[in-house]
């Protein structure tokens, strides 16, 4: 059914794609790697046939450990349905094959004045599938939405090897909204053969501002008065004085080295409202203290800018060989209460905490830094790994803004829902894949629980792979 | 016919665990705006009791309303925070109504579509049991977006109780443009010319454009717009208000924005979302309305009909199969009405 090398029983190769870029490692059974939708059904069915377990998997990006595959699963690996469909600006939507990297999409549509907004810092590396079954933020999601708003339609092969589209071209299909479902479903509902994204504008103008203030707190709380004053920008991001430093040693991108924190802003759209956002933006951060106000002069320096934040894991190797990502999300009136609650926890546990997140979406990434050959170290990353879940609960926020649940954060689930509520969710998981048989045991708790995975891990672990994104 | 009008979510679980033992058909009623036809129902959940607000602070840009609240009221105490839900439905719609109708917003190109706006719901299910999905923050990916099955579910899933909704910064500034004709033509001219409208709505004799944001960007857009044709400032409530307030059944075919012209082609009134994708087609008889449905089929399409008989339109069988397991689990008994 498929072509030569497409089904791959190697135990090397298996042993690579027993894992994505979490630190959970599973086991991998067969390996195939369809070019086509049809192709991907021919797979389906026989793992329907065979009673198989399936995980899909795009480019092994993602941080939760749901692309990771457990009890020998068959891993179908979308990397080789890298086509762009059909692009139409004149519907404002394009079709695309899961395998198609973000970035690779968003510069084939730069000529046609639009682009796809959701730009996860993995963009160059990570798939459209991967994107849509995590349901993939980015800093750019402040202004325009996570994946979710930006997906029309999805071909979709069912784990009964049925082919289905569900939403619609148009912008509301019939029936309930299925597509609502699938993206950020993790890989559970089925396997994505091809993706109607939505079409975004690229805005006539853009300017880039970077902030720097001598206290972290006077930093969060700019954040809180640029969107009391009415403006949204299209991005609003924070470094912390460790990431900073890191990060500007790697890139040079002329980030100060002093200050306590610094925000990263744009604002976009036509020229004249992109003159008047910055102008009420400059005035927020001068209430609050702000140090320097740089704007960007040109693309160059923007890029520049940009280049900081987004190799910000790139620099973190700096601080100590190893690190432990996390995501939290809370309600965007916390963050200093959560960032210095982050600090607190990092102390007691004799940690390096540094912080990088999407600060308009309340969206943290705090990153502790450490070094496992010293003894006592990983029992001091996990108790702290908790206590950050528990504080962010605790602040009236989710677990997870953008990577998702997979392994690393299921068994957190009943801290934030009911049995209920889980039950709720079972039984929708469960009206696609009766058998329970597609990414199994990834997302929601089962009964009985299956380990400790973090913890068996990170003992196994050495570094994170290289290129590790958030 | 029952009318059951309880004052609180409790009481919404005692009428449905009720109902679903007695084997009672409930239809969930808000503020009677938009309704879908339901034979046989043996009582009306009436949810405008449920009008509390649970939580609200502009500086989060979110909202925590119970259900029931009317739209006017919720209007109301966003722009004391200068902020807006940006729904254009009538005052006396309730916020659980317009969602579970998942009614389009004639703004969207600036400011997205109403199933983007709800982060969180608690829905109360045919037999009874509370449910929530999502969290109070504008960013999460913590399990399945279970709220997302419920908006534009008509109330064939459960009782929505209580939303969180993202909301966001009242314009600077709004301008809404009238031009002296109509027609498709006019407007996707309009659409090519104005770069970031916040709507372009095309009518048999005339079109109106919606501009929105910063005085200047408004400003320099209303030019752009005059040099295609000539436009004068317009009322802004033809733009919110339903359309066809006089027809007996309204449709309101969804397909892909280039195929609108060939939707609304032949019609002596429509009106359509340019750029979106939404046109409104009044029908005078079944006749017609079959006439439309075939015509955005052939299109890709869908046609509920928005006002009066006729349905929600057919459902793909695999997504049907798939919605009705869904059905199953959330309304056991099958009391809530079917689509």
């Amino acid at each position: 059914m498929l072509g030569p090398g497409a089904v791959v029983d190697d135990p090397l190769e298996r042993r690579l794609y027993a894992r994505d870029a979490s630190l959970v490692e599973g086991s991998a059974g067969l390996l195939v790697f369809p070019t086509s939708a049809d192709e991907v059904a021919a797979c389906m069915t026989v793992a329907r046939d065979h009673g198989l377990p399936v995980v899909p998997r795009g480019s092994g990006t993602g941080l939760a450990g749901g692309a990771t595959p457990l009890e020998d699963a068959l891993v179908v690996v979308t990397t080789k349905m890298r086509r762009i469909l059909d692009v139409r600006p004149q519907d404002r939507l394009a079709w695309v094959e899961p395998g198609v990297f973000n970035l690779d999409l968003a510069t084939a549509l730069a000529p046609t004045g639009f682009t796809y907004a959701p730009d996860p810092s993995s963009q160059q590396v990570s798939s459209i599938g991967g994107n849509v079954n995590t349901n993939a933020g980015g800093p750019h999601c402040l202004a325009y939405g996570v994946t979710s708003a930006h997906v029309l339609a999805l071909d979709v092969v069912l784990p009964d090897g049925t082919r289905a589209r569900i939403g619609s071209e148009g912008p509301a299909g019939a029936g309930y909204d299925l597509r609502g479902i699938v993206v950020g479903s993790e890989g559970t509902l089925g396997v994505v053969t091809a993706a109607c994204v939505r079409l975004t504008p690229i805005a006539p103008a853009v300017r880039t501002m970077l902030l720097d203030f001598a206290r972290v707190e006077d930093c969060a709380a700019t954040v809180s008065s640029i969107v009391a004053r009415g403006v949204v920008p299209a991005a609003l991001e924070m470094m912390d004085r460790g990431i900073v430093r890191a990060v500007e040693a790697f890139a040079h991108a002329g980030y100060p080295t002093d200050a306590a924190a610094v925000l990263l802003v744009e604002v976009d759209g036509l020229e004249a409202a992109v003159a008047a956002q910055a102008r009420e933006v400059e005035t927020a951060a001068r209430e609050h203290d702000v140090g320097t106000v740089r704007v960007a002069a040109d693309d160059a320096e923007r890029t520049l800018l940009w280049k900081g934040r987004k190799s910000a894991f790139g620099a973190i190797a700096r601080i100590a060989p190893h690190y432990h990502l996390h995501d939290c999300v809370v309600p965007r009136t916390k963050l200093t209460d959560v960032l210095v609650g982050v600090y607190a926890i990092a102390k007691r546990h004799d940690l390096i905490v540094t912080n990088v997140f999407h600060a308009g979406d309340g969206n943290l990434h705090p990153l502790f830094s450490f070094d496992l050959s010293v003894p006592g170290t990983l029992d001091r990353v996990l108790a702290a790994a908790d206590e950050v879940v528990r504080l962010c609960v605790d602040a009236g926020g989710a677990l997870s803004g953008e990577h998702g649940i997979g392994l690393e954060k299921r068994d957190f689930m009943p801290l934030v829902f009911t049995a209920e509520d889980l039950d709720a969710q079972a039984c929708v998981r469960a009206a696609f894949d009766p058998d329970g048989r597609m990414n199994p045991h990834k997302v929601l708790p089962s009964g009985a629980r299956c380990g400790d995975f973090a913890a068996a891990a990170l003992a196994r672990a050495g570094a994170l792979p290289e290129g590790t994104w958030i | 016919m029952d009318l059951i009008h309880p004052s609180d979510e409790a009481g919404v679980i005692d009428t449905m665990r009720a109902a679903t033992s007695a084997r009672t058909r409930v239809k969930v009623v808000g503020g009677r705006t938009h309704t879908i036809n339901a034979d046989g129902v043996d009582a009306e959940l009436w949810t405008t009791s449920l009008d509390r607000v649970i939580a609200h602070d502009p500086a989060e840009m979110l909202c925590v309303v119970e259900a029931g609240m009317r739209l006017g009221d919720l209007r109301r105490l966003l722009r004391d925070g200068s902020q807006e839900w940006p729904v254009d439905e009538p005052d006396a719609a309730t916020v659980g109504g317009v969602i579970a109708a998942d009614v389009a917003l004639p703004r969207q190109l600036r400011v997205g579509c109403l199933r983007d706006t709800v982060v969180e719901m608690v829905f109360v299910t045919g037999d009874g049991r509370r449910i929530r999905s999502g969290a109070r923050t504008v960013k999460n990916v913590t399990g399945y977006d279970l709220h997302r099955l419920l908006t534009g579910s008509f109330g064939m899933l459960g009782v929505i109780t209580q939303v969180a909704l993202k909301v966001r910064p009242l314009p600077k500034v709004a301008r809404t443009l009238e031009t002296r004709e109509g027609g498709m033509e006019l407007a996707t001219r309009l659409l090519d010319v104005v770069p970031l409208p916040a709507a372009v709505i095309a009518e048999h004799d005339r079109v109106l454009v919606r501009l929105e944001g910063w005085p200047e960007e408004v400003a320099e857009q209303a030019q752009l717009a005059n040099e295609v044709t000539v436009m004068a400032d317009a009322d802004p409530h033809g733009l919110l208000d339903p359309p066809f307030a006089d027809a007996s059944v309204v449709a309101r075919a969804a397909v892909a924005p280039s195929k609108l012209p060939d939707c609304v082609d032949g019609y002596e009134r429509y009106r359509a979302l340019l750029g979106v994708g939404y046109a409104w087609i009044p029908c005078e008889d079944d006749t017609a309305l079959t006439r439309v449905r075939e015509r955005v089929a052939s299109l890709g399409g869908t046609a509920p009909v928005v006002r009066g008989a006729g349905g929600l339109g057919p459902v793909d069988p695999i997504a049907a199969a798939i919605g009705a397991r869904i059905k199953a689990a959330f309304d056991p008994a099958g009391i809530l009405v079917h689509g």
